[in-house]
Protein backbone atom coordinates (compact mmCIF):
# COMPACT_ATOMS: atom_id res chain seq x y z
CA UNK A 1 0.00 0.00 0.00
CA UNK A 2 1.44 3.66 -1.14
CA UNK A 3 0.87 6.65 1.58
CA UNK A 4 -1.49 7.85 -0.27
CA UNK A 5 -3.69 5.07 0.91
CA UNK A 6 -3.70 5.66 4.41
CA UNK A 7 -4.01 9.65 4.68
CA UNK A 8 -8.14 9.45 3.89
CA UNK A 9 -8.14 5.90 5.32
CA UNK A 10 -12.02 5.92 6.88
CA UNK A 11 -12.32 4.80 10.41
CA UNK A 12 -14.50 1.27 11.03
CA UNK A 13 -14.67 2.07 14.35
CA UNK A 14 -18.27 1.75 14.29
CA UNK A 15 -18.68 -1.72 12.27
CA UNK A 16 -16.39 -2.92 14.66
CA UNK A 17 -18.69 -2.28 17.62
CA UNK A 18 -21.22 -4.11 15.74
CA UNK A 19 -19.72 -6.99 15.21
CA UNK A 20 -18.80 -7.26 18.64
CA UNK A 21 -21.58 -6.70 19.96
CA UNK A 22 -23.07 -9.55 17.99
CA UNK A 23 -20.39 -11.96 19.08
CA UNK A 24 -21.29 -11.15 22.71
CA UNK A 25 -24.98 -12.18 21.81
CA UNK A 26 -23.98 -15.10 20.04
CA UNK A 27 -21.87 -16.03 23.09
CA UNK A 28 -24.79 -15.28 25.12
CA UNK A 29 -27.05 -17.73 23.11
CA UNK A 30 -24.62 -20.64 23.76
CA UNK A 31 -24.58 -19.89 27.44
CA UNK A 32 -28.11 -19.48 27.74
CA UNK A 33 -28.96 -22.82 26.33
CA UNK A 34 -26.55 -24.85 28.29
CA UNK A 35 -28.31 -23.02 31.35
CA UNK A 36 -32.06 -24.15 30.68
CA UNK A 37 -31.33 -27.71 30.42
CA UNK A 38 -33.05 -28.96 27.54
CA UNK A 39 -34.15 -32.38 27.37
CA UNK A 40 -32.55 -33.31 23.92
CA UNK A 41 -28.82 -33.46 23.90
CA UNK A 42 -28.62 -33.22 19.94
CA UNK A 43 -30.73 -30.22 19.40
CA UNK A 44 -27.96 -28.43 22.49
CA UNK A 45 -25.63 -29.50 20.31
CA UNK A 46 -27.24 -28.59 17.15
CA UNK A 47 -27.72 -24.83 18.34
CA UNK A 48 -24.24 -24.49 20.12
CA UNK A 49 -22.60 -25.41 17.04
CA UNK A 50 -24.85 -23.41 15.31
CA UNK A 51 -23.66 -20.17 17.35
CA UNK A 52 -20.31 -21.41 16.97
CA UNK A 53 -20.29 -21.42 13.44
CA UNK A 54 -21.99 -18.21 12.86
CA UNK A 55 -19.24 -16.95 15.36
CA UNK A 56 -16.86 -17.84 13.68
CA UNK A 57 -18.24 -16.51 10.23
CA UNK A 58 -18.28 -13.04 11.95
CA UNK A 59 -14.88 -12.48 13.08
CA UNK A 60 -13.41 -14.34 9.78
CA UNK A 61 -15.75 -11.51 7.44
CA UNK A 62 -14.81 -8.77 9.36
CA UNK A 63 -12.15 -8.75 11.77
CA UNK A 64 -10.19 -10.86 9.32
CA UNK A 65 -11.45 -8.34 6.55
CA UNK A 66 -11.68 -11.54 4.36
CA UNK A 67 -15.30 -9.84 3.24
CA UNK A 68 -13.25 -7.35 1.72
CA UNK A 69 -10.29 -9.10 0.43
CA UNK A 70 -10.18 -10.54 -3.27
CA UNK A 71 -10.50 -13.97 -4.99
CA UNK A 72 -7.04 -15.24 -3.64
CA UNK A 73 -9.13 -16.18 0.15
CA UNK A 74 -10.70 -19.01 -1.53
CA UNK A 75 -7.82 -20.25 -3.25
CA UNK A 76 -5.82 -20.11 -0.26
CA UNK A 77 -8.53 -20.89 2.40
CA UNK A 78 -10.45 -23.85 -0.21
CA UNK A 79 -8.19 -26.60 0.05
CA UNK A 80 -6.97 -26.51 3.91
CA UNK A 81 -11.00 -26.72 4.93
CA UNK A 82 -11.74 -29.26 2.30
CA UNK A 83 -8.83 -31.18 4.56
CA UNK A 84 -9.52 -30.14 7.46
CA UNK A 85 -13.08 -31.67 6.87
CA UNK A 86 -12.01 -35.03 5.38
CA UNK A 87 -10.18 -36.28 8.55
CA UNK A 88 -13.57 -36.39 11.08
CA UNK A 89 -15.51 -36.98 7.69
CA UNK A 90 -13.38 -39.97 6.76
CA UNK A 91 -12.80 -41.02 10.47
CA UNK A 92 -16.08 -41.51 11.13
CA UNK A 93 -17.56 -44.86 9.26
CA UNK A 94 -14.15 -46.40 10.00
CA UNK A 95 -13.70 -45.83 13.91
CA UNK A 96 -15.87 -43.43 14.67
CA UNK A 97 -18.58 -45.68 14.94
CA UNK A 98 -16.67 -48.64 15.91
CA UNK A 99 -14.14 -47.26 17.91
CA UNK A 100 -14.26 -50.27 20.31
CA UNK A 101 -14.88 -54.02 19.72
CA UNK A 102 -17.62 -55.20 21.22
CA UNK A 103 -14.87 -56.83 24.25
CA UNK A 104 -13.44 -53.53 25.69
CA UNK A 105 -13.47 -53.07 29.47
CA UNK A 106 -15.68 -49.72 29.12
CA UNK A 107 -17.66 -51.13 26.74
CA UNK A 108 -18.75 -53.96 29.49
CA UNK A 109 -18.79 -51.28 32.06
CA UNK A 110 -21.18 -49.13 30.38
CA UNK A 111 -23.23 -51.67 29.45
CA UNK A 112 -23.41 -53.03 33.14
CA UNK A 113 -24.23 -49.50 34.12
CA UNK A 114 -27.29 -49.04 31.66
CA UNK A 115 -28.33 -52.33 33.00
CA UNK A 116 -28.33 -51.20 36.76
CA UNK A 117 -29.85 -48.31 35.50
CA UNK A 118 -32.68 -50.36 34.47
CA UNK A 119 -33.09 -52.44 37.37
CA UNK A 120 -33.20 -49.89 39.74
CA UNK A 121 -36.14 -47.81 37.33
CA UNK A 122 -37.94 -50.84 37.96
CA UNK A 123 -38.02 -51.01 41.90
CA UNK B 1 5.50 6.26 -32.10
CA UNK B 2 2.01 3.95 -31.98
CA UNK B 3 3.56 2.72 -28.22
CA UNK B 4 3.94 5.99 -26.86
CA UNK B 5 2.44 5.05 -23.47
CA UNK B 6 3.93 1.65 -21.88
CA UNK B 7 1.60 -1.27 -21.16
CA UNK B 8 1.07 -1.13 -17.21
CA UNK B 9 3.19 -3.80 -15.88
CA UNK B 10 1.69 -7.05 -15.19
CA UNK B 11 1.58 -7.80 -11.59
CA UNK B 12 2.31 -11.10 -11.12
CA UNK B 13 1.10 -13.61 -7.54
CA UNK B 14 -1.80 -12.54 -5.42
CA UNK B 15 -2.50 -8.98 -4.40
CA UNK B 16 -1.78 -8.64 -1.23
CA UNK B 17 1.32 -7.91 0.75
CA UNK B 18 3.63 -11.53 0.98
CA UNK B 19 3.96 -11.21 4.51
CA UNK B 20 0.44 -11.00 4.90
CA UNK B 21 0.29 -13.77 2.57
CA UNK B 22 2.93 -15.67 4.65
CA UNK B 23 0.56 -15.45 7.41
CA UNK B 24 -2.61 -16.74 5.86
CA UNK B 25 -0.90 -19.30 4.71
CA UNK B 26 0.40 -20.16 7.87
CA UNK B 27 -2.64 -20.21 9.03
CA UNK B 28 -4.02 -22.67 6.47
CA UNK B 29 -1.41 -24.92 7.96
CA UNK B 30 -2.92 -23.85 11.64
CA UNK B 31 -6.66 -24.27 10.40
CA UNK B 32 -5.17 -28.22 9.81
CA UNK B 33 -3.76 -28.50 12.98
CA UNK B 34 -6.74 -28.27 15.01
CA UNK B 35 -9.42 -29.50 13.30
CA UNK B 36 -7.09 -32.59 13.37
CA UNK B 37 -7.27 -32.26 17.22
CA UNK B 38 -10.81 -31.27 17.12
CA UNK B 39 -12.19 -33.81 14.30
CA UNK B 40 -9.97 -36.88 16.41
CA UNK B 41 -12.19 -35.69 19.63
CA UNK B 42 -15.10 -35.81 17.43
CA UNK B 43 -14.83 -39.41 16.55
CA UNK B 44 -13.62 -40.51 19.76
CA UNK B 45 -16.48 -39.03 22.13
CA UNK B 46 -19.06 -40.80 18.94
CA UNK B 47 -17.65 -43.73 19.19
CA UNK B 48 -17.64 -44.49 22.91
CA UNK B 49 -20.85 -44.84 24.61
CA UNK B 50 -20.79 -43.25 28.01
CA UNK B 51 -18.75 -40.44 27.57
CA UNK B 52 -18.71 -38.14 30.75
CA UNK B 53 -20.21 -35.59 29.97
CA UNK B 54 -21.64 -34.48 33.89
CA UNK B 55 -19.54 -31.25 34.88
CA UNK B 56 -19.81 -32.67 38.45
CA UNK B 57 -17.95 -35.48 37.30
CA UNK B 58 -15.79 -34.03 34.87
CA UNK B 59 -15.08 -30.72 36.81
CA UNK B 60 -15.47 -28.93 34.02
CA UNK B 61 -16.06 -25.15 34.58
CA UNK B 62 -19.04 -23.53 32.25
CA UNK B 63 -18.74 -20.45 33.97
CA UNK B 64 -14.95 -20.17 33.65
CA UNK B 65 -15.00 -21.26 30.14
CA UNK B 66 -17.75 -18.86 29.38
CA UNK B 67 -15.87 -16.05 30.66
CA UNK B 68 -12.69 -17.00 28.75
CA UNK B 69 -14.69 -16.73 25.34
CA UNK B 70 -15.67 -13.44 26.07
CA UNK B 71 -11.91 -12.16 27.36
CA UNK B 72 -11.18 -13.66 24.28
CA UNK B 73 -13.95 -11.85 21.95
CA UNK B 74 -12.58 -8.72 23.87
CA UNK B 75 -9.09 -8.60 23.06
CA UNK B 76 -10.02 -9.71 19.23
CA UNK B 77 -11.81 -6.68 19.27
CA UNK B 78 -9.21 -4.55 20.65
CA UNK B 79 -6.65 -5.76 17.86
CA UNK B 80 -8.77 -4.64 15.18
CA UNK B 81 -9.14 -1.15 16.97
CA UNK B 82 -5.38 -1.42 17.16
CA UNK B 83 -5.03 -1.46 13.60
CA UNK B 84 -8.00 0.65 12.87
CA UNK B 85 -6.05 3.33 15.18
CA UNK B 86 -3.04 2.97 12.82
CA UNK B 87 -4.44 3.44 9.82
CA UNK B 88 -6.30 6.58 10.78
CA UNK B 89 -2.60 7.84 12.44
CA UNK B 90 -4.11 7.57 16.36
CA UNK B 91 -0.51 6.00 17.30
CA UNK B 92 -0.92 6.30 21.23
CA UNK B 93 -4.62 4.99 21.06
CA UNK B 94 -3.55 2.19 18.89
CA UNK B 95 -0.71 1.32 21.59
CA UNK B 96 -2.72 1.53 24.35
CA UNK B 97 -5.49 -0.75 23.07
CA UNK B 98 -2.70 -3.68 21.82
CA UNK B 99 -1.63 -2.88 25.66
CA UNK B 100 -5.40 -3.75 26.83
CA UNK B 101 -5.12 -6.93 24.38
CA UNK B 102 -1.96 -8.58 26.38
CA UNK B 103 -3.67 -7.55 29.35
CA UNK B 104 -6.52 -9.45 28.16
CA UNK B 105 -4.83 -12.47 26.80
CA UNK B 106 -2.72 -12.48 29.86
CA UNK B 107 -6.17 -13.00 31.85
CA UNK B 108 -7.17 -15.73 29.40
CA UNK B 109 -4.25 -17.82 30.47
CA UNK B 110 -5.38 -16.85 34.35
CA UNK B 111 -8.32 -18.42 34.11
CA UNK B 112 -7.38 -21.03 32.12
CA UNK B 113 -4.55 -21.46 34.88
CA UNK B 114 -7.55 -21.66 37.72
CA UNK B 115 -9.30 -24.15 35.47
CA UNK B 116 -6.03 -26.56 34.91
CA UNK B 117 -5.46 -26.03 38.90
CA UNK B 118 -8.88 -27.50 39.39
CA UNK B 119 -8.41 -30.54 37.42
CA UNK B 120 -5.05 -31.22 38.89
CA UNK B 121 -6.00 -31.12 42.53
CA UNK B 122 -9.33 -33.49 41.35
CA UNK B 123 -6.72 -35.78 39.67
CA UNK B 124 -8.58 -35.09 36.37
CA UNK B 125 -5.29 -36.26 34.56
CA UNK B 126 -4.83 -38.52 31.75
CA UNK B 127 -3.62 -42.09 32.75
CA UNK B 128 -4.79 -41.00 36.67
CA UNK B 129 -8.12 -42.00 36.06
CA UNK B 130 -9.72 -45.28 37.40
CA UNK B 131 -12.68 -45.93 35.35
CA UNK B 132 -14.35 -48.66 37.03
CA UNK B 133 -15.06 -49.67 40.54
CA UNK B 134 -11.56 -51.80 40.46
CA UNK B 135 -9.53 -49.45 39.28
CA UNK B 136 -11.26 -46.49 42.06
CA UNK B 137 -10.37 -49.21 44.94
CA UNK B 138 -6.87 -50.16 43.85
CA UNK B 139 -6.46 -46.07 43.39
CA UNK B 140 -7.18 -45.75 46.91
CA UNK B 141 -5.34 -48.49 48.03
CA UNK B 142 -2.12 -46.96 45.96
CA UNK B 143 -2.71 -43.49 47.47
CA UNK B 144 -2.77 -44.95 50.81
CA UNK B 145 0.70 -46.68 50.45
CA UNK B 146 1.92 -43.16 49.09
CA UNK B 147 0.67 -41.79 51.88
CA UNK B 148 2.00 -44.22 54.38
CA UNK B 149 5.89 -44.07 52.78
CA UNK B 150 6.17 -40.53 52.96
CA UNK B 151 4.54 -40.33 56.41
CA UNK B 152 6.75 -43.02 57.69
CA UNK B 153 9.89 -41.51 56.19
CA UNK B 154 9.09 -38.53 57.75
CA UNK B 155 9.32 -40.27 61.14
CA UNK B 156 12.02 -42.55 60.63
CA UNK B 157 14.42 -41.05 58.06
CA UNK B 158 16.91 -43.82 59.06
CA UNK B 159 15.39 -46.53 58.02
CA UNK B 160 15.48 -47.16 54.51
CA UNK B 161 12.74 -50.03 53.85
CA UNK B 162 9.12 -49.78 54.86
CA UNK B 163 9.14 -53.28 57.19
CA UNK B 164 12.56 -51.65 59.43
CA UNK B 165 10.38 -48.59 59.66
CA UNK B 166 7.56 -50.38 60.93
CA UNK B 167 9.45 -52.23 63.38
CA UNK B 168 11.15 -48.94 64.88
CA UNK B 169 7.64 -47.37 64.94
CA UNK B 170 6.35 -50.19 67.14
CA UNK B 171 9.25 -50.54 69.11
CA UNK B 172 9.37 -46.59 69.98
CA UNK B 173 5.69 -46.89 70.91
CA UNK B 174 6.78 -50.05 73.39
CA UNK B 175 9.47 -47.86 74.72
CA UNK B 176 7.41 -44.74 75.36
CA UNK B 177 4.76 -46.86 76.92
CA UNK B 178 6.35 -49.03 79.34
CA UNK B 179 8.54 -45.33 80.28
CA UNK B 180 7.19 -43.63 83.34
CA UNK B 181 6.68 -40.78 84.28
CA UNK B 182 6.74 -39.25 80.43
CA UNK B 183 7.90 -36.05 79.98
CA UNK B 184 5.84 -33.46 77.48
CA UNK B 185 7.56 -34.18 74.84
CA UNK B 186 7.38 -38.10 74.97
CA UNK B 187 3.72 -37.90 75.47
CA UNK B 188 3.39 -36.03 72.39
CA UNK B 189 5.47 -38.22 70.68
CA UNK B 190 3.90 -40.86 72.05
CA UNK B 191 0.44 -39.77 70.66
CA UNK B 192 1.85 -38.56 67.12
CA UNK B 193 3.19 -42.57 67.24
CA UNK B 194 0.04 -44.02 68.13
CA UNK B 195 -2.12 -42.16 65.66
CA UNK B 196 0.78 -43.10 62.57
CA UNK B 197 0.29 -47.10 63.64
CA UNK B 198 -3.04 -47.09 63.81
CA UNK B 199 -3.23 -45.31 60.40
CA UNK B 200 -1.08 -47.91 59.16
CA UNK B 201 -3.01 -50.85 60.27
CA UNK B 202 -5.89 -49.65 58.84
CA UNK B 203 -4.28 -49.39 55.50
CA UNK B 204 -2.50 -53.02 55.80
CA UNK B 205 -6.39 -53.79 56.60
CA UNK B 206 -7.81 -52.11 53.49
CA UNK B 207 -4.64 -53.14 51.24
CA UNK B 208 -5.51 -56.87 51.83
CA UNK B 209 -9.06 -56.65 51.80
CA UNK B 210 -9.33 -54.70 48.12
CA UNK B 211 -6.42 -57.41 47.06
CA UNK B 212 -8.29 -60.34 48.17
CA UNK B 213 -11.93 -59.07 46.97
CA UNK B 214 -13.34 -59.53 50.97
CA UNK B 215 -15.69 -56.99 52.08
CA UNK B 216 -14.50 -54.81 55.34
CA UNK B 217 -17.09 -56.42 57.18
CA UNK B 218 -14.73 -59.28 57.87
CA UNK B 219 -12.44 -58.45 60.37
CA UNK B 220 -8.71 -57.84 59.15
CA UNK B 221 -7.44 -60.54 61.35
CA UNK B 222 -9.70 -63.01 59.86
CA UNK B 223 -7.96 -62.97 56.21
CA UNK B 224 -5.24 -65.23 57.22
CA UNK B 225 -6.98 -68.20 58.21
CA UNK B 226 -9.81 -66.96 55.31
CA UNK B 227 -6.84 -67.10 52.40
CA UNK B 228 -6.22 -70.52 53.56
CA UNK B 229 -9.81 -72.06 53.36
CA UNK B 230 -10.43 -73.45 49.76
CA UNK B 231 -12.58 -70.87 47.25
CA UNK B 232 -12.28 -68.42 50.30
CA UNK B 233 -13.72 -65.39 47.95
CA UNK B 234 -16.62 -66.88 46.84
CA UNK B 235 -18.05 -67.51 50.49
CA UNK B 236 -17.71 -64.28 51.03
CA UNK B 237 -18.90 -60.93 50.07
CA UNK B 238 -16.80 -59.11 47.66
CA UNK B 239 -15.48 -55.97 49.00
CA UNK B 240 -17.34 -52.38 47.57
CA UNK B 241 -15.94 -48.85 46.51
CA UNK B 242 -18.70 -47.70 48.62
CA UNK B 243 -17.01 -49.28 51.46
CA UNK B 244 -13.77 -48.47 50.35
CA UNK B 245 -14.50 -44.88 50.40
CA UNK B 246 -16.68 -45.04 54.20
CA UNK B 247 -13.45 -46.21 55.27
CA UNK B 248 -11.64 -43.32 53.53
CA UNK B 249 -14.26 -40.83 55.22
CA UNK B 250 -13.70 -42.11 58.16
CA UNK B 251 -10.10 -41.94 58.54
CA UNK B 252 -10.95 -38.58 57.03
CA UNK B 253 -13.08 -37.59 59.97
CA UNK B 254 -11.53 -39.03 63.06
CA UNK B 255 -9.84 -36.33 65.20
CA UNK B 256 -7.07 -38.25 66.03
CA UNK B 257 -5.88 -39.54 62.05
CA UNK B 258 -7.28 -36.54 60.20
CA UNK B 259 -4.31 -34.37 59.73
CA UNK B 260 -2.26 -37.49 59.45
CA UNK B 261 -4.30 -38.84 56.14
CA UNK B 262 -4.41 -35.40 54.44
CA UNK B 263 -4.33 -35.62 50.70
CA UNK B 264 -6.01 -38.90 50.72
CA UNK B 265 -9.40 -38.74 48.94
CA UNK B 266 -12.10 -41.17 48.32
CA UNK B 267 -11.97 -42.31 44.32
CA UNK B 268 -14.98 -42.17 42.02
CA UNK B 269 -14.82 -44.26 38.32
CA UNK B 270 -15.25 -42.03 35.76
CA UNK B 271 -15.87 -43.82 32.38
CA UNK B 272 -13.46 -42.73 29.58
CA UNK B 273 -12.17 -39.79 32.10
CA UNK B 274 -8.43 -40.85 30.77
CA UNK B 275 -9.71 -40.70 26.94
CA UNK B 276 -11.51 -37.22 28.27
CA UNK B 277 -8.81 -35.97 30.09
CA UNK B 278 -6.03 -36.43 26.90
CA UNK B 279 -8.71 -34.84 24.56
CA UNK B 280 -8.98 -31.73 27.29
CA UNK B 281 -5.41 -31.21 27.78
CA UNK B 282 -4.62 -31.84 24.49
CA UNK B 283 -6.44 -29.23 23.08
CA UNK B 284 -6.69 -26.72 25.50
CA UNK B 285 -3.12 -27.40 26.07
CA UNK B 286 -2.19 -26.05 22.38
CA UNK B 287 -4.68 -23.63 22.42
CA UNK B 288 -2.93 -21.91 25.31
CA UNK B 289 0.81 -22.62 23.43
CA UNK B 290 -0.50 -20.06 21.16
CA UNK B 291 -1.91 -17.92 23.39
CA UNK B 292 1.47 -17.66 24.78
CA UNK B 293 3.13 -17.06 21.81
CA UNK B 294 0.53 -14.21 20.67
CA UNK B 295 1.47 -12.34 23.73
CA UNK B 296 5.07 -12.18 22.83
CA UNK B 297 3.86 -10.99 19.54
CA UNK B 298 1.96 -8.19 21.30
CA UNK B 299 5.11 -7.42 23.37
CA UNK B 300 7.01 -6.82 20.53
CA UNK B 301 4.57 -4.26 19.41
CA UNK B 302 4.82 -2.63 22.46
CA UNK B 303 8.02 -2.45 22.41
CA UNK B 304 8.21 -0.26 19.82
CA UNK B 305 6.34 2.78 22.05
CA UNK B 306 6.01 5.92 20.70
CA UNK B 307 8.09 5.07 17.64
CA UNK B 308 4.36 2.70 16.27
CA UNK B 309 3.12 4.24 13.05
CA UNK B 310 1.49 3.70 10.07
CA UNK B 311 4.66 1.52 8.55
CA UNK B 312 3.47 -0.97 11.27
CA UNK B 313 0.06 -1.13 9.86
CA UNK B 314 0.73 -4.47 8.37
CA UNK B 315 2.60 -6.45 11.06
CA UNK B 316 -0.05 -5.28 13.01
CA UNK B 317 -2.64 -6.63 10.82
CA UNK B 318 -0.96 -9.77 10.73
CA UNK B 319 -0.79 -10.22 14.30
CA UNK B 320 -4.25 -9.32 14.39
CA UNK B 321 -5.01 -12.32 12.28
CA UNK B 322 -3.08 -15.09 14.02
CA UNK B 323 -5.41 -13.78 17.06
CA UNK B 324 -8.48 -13.92 15.65
CA UNK B 325 -7.33 -17.42 14.63
CA UNK B 326 -6.33 -18.32 18.13
CA UNK B 327 -9.91 -16.90 19.04
CA UNK B 328 -11.93 -18.57 16.32
CA UNK B 329 -10.16 -22.00 17.83
CA UNK B 330 -11.35 -21.24 21.47
CA UNK B 331 -15.30 -20.40 19.53
CA UNK B 332 -15.60 -24.52 18.16
CA UNK B 333 -13.62 -25.72 21.77
CA UNK B 334 -15.86 -23.76 24.25
CA UNK B 335 -19.06 -25.08 22.66
CA UNK B 336 -17.15 -28.19 21.86
CA UNK B 337 -15.39 -29.14 25.54
CA UNK B 338 -17.60 -27.75 27.64
CA UNK B 339 -21.23 -27.29 26.57
CA UNK B 340 -21.86 -30.49 24.43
Amino acid sequence: MSDHDHDDHPSHGAAYLRVFIALCVFTGISVAADLVHMESKILLGAIVLAVAVAKALCVMMFFMHLKFERAWKYLLLAPTIILALALPISLRPDIGETYYTQDVQQQRDYEEQQANKHDSGHH
Amino acid sequence: MTHAVAAPTLKMGIPIPNAKLGMWLFLGTEIMFFTAFIGTYIVMRMGSRGWPTDTHVTHINIALGGTNTFVLIVSSYFVVISHDCLLTHQYSKAWRFMLYTLVLGCVFLGIKGIEYTGKIQHDILPGHIPENNRQAMEKVVTQFGALMDRKLAAEFPKEKTREDQRAELNSSIQTLTDKTPRTPAEEKTLKDRTALSRLNTEYISLKEHVRADITLKVPHEKLDAIRKEDNAPSKYEAVTLDEVNHKVDEILSDPETKSLAYGLTPAHPILYGNLFASNYFLMTGFHAIHVIIGLFMFILILMKGSALCVDDAILVENIGLYWHFVDLVWIFLFPLLYII
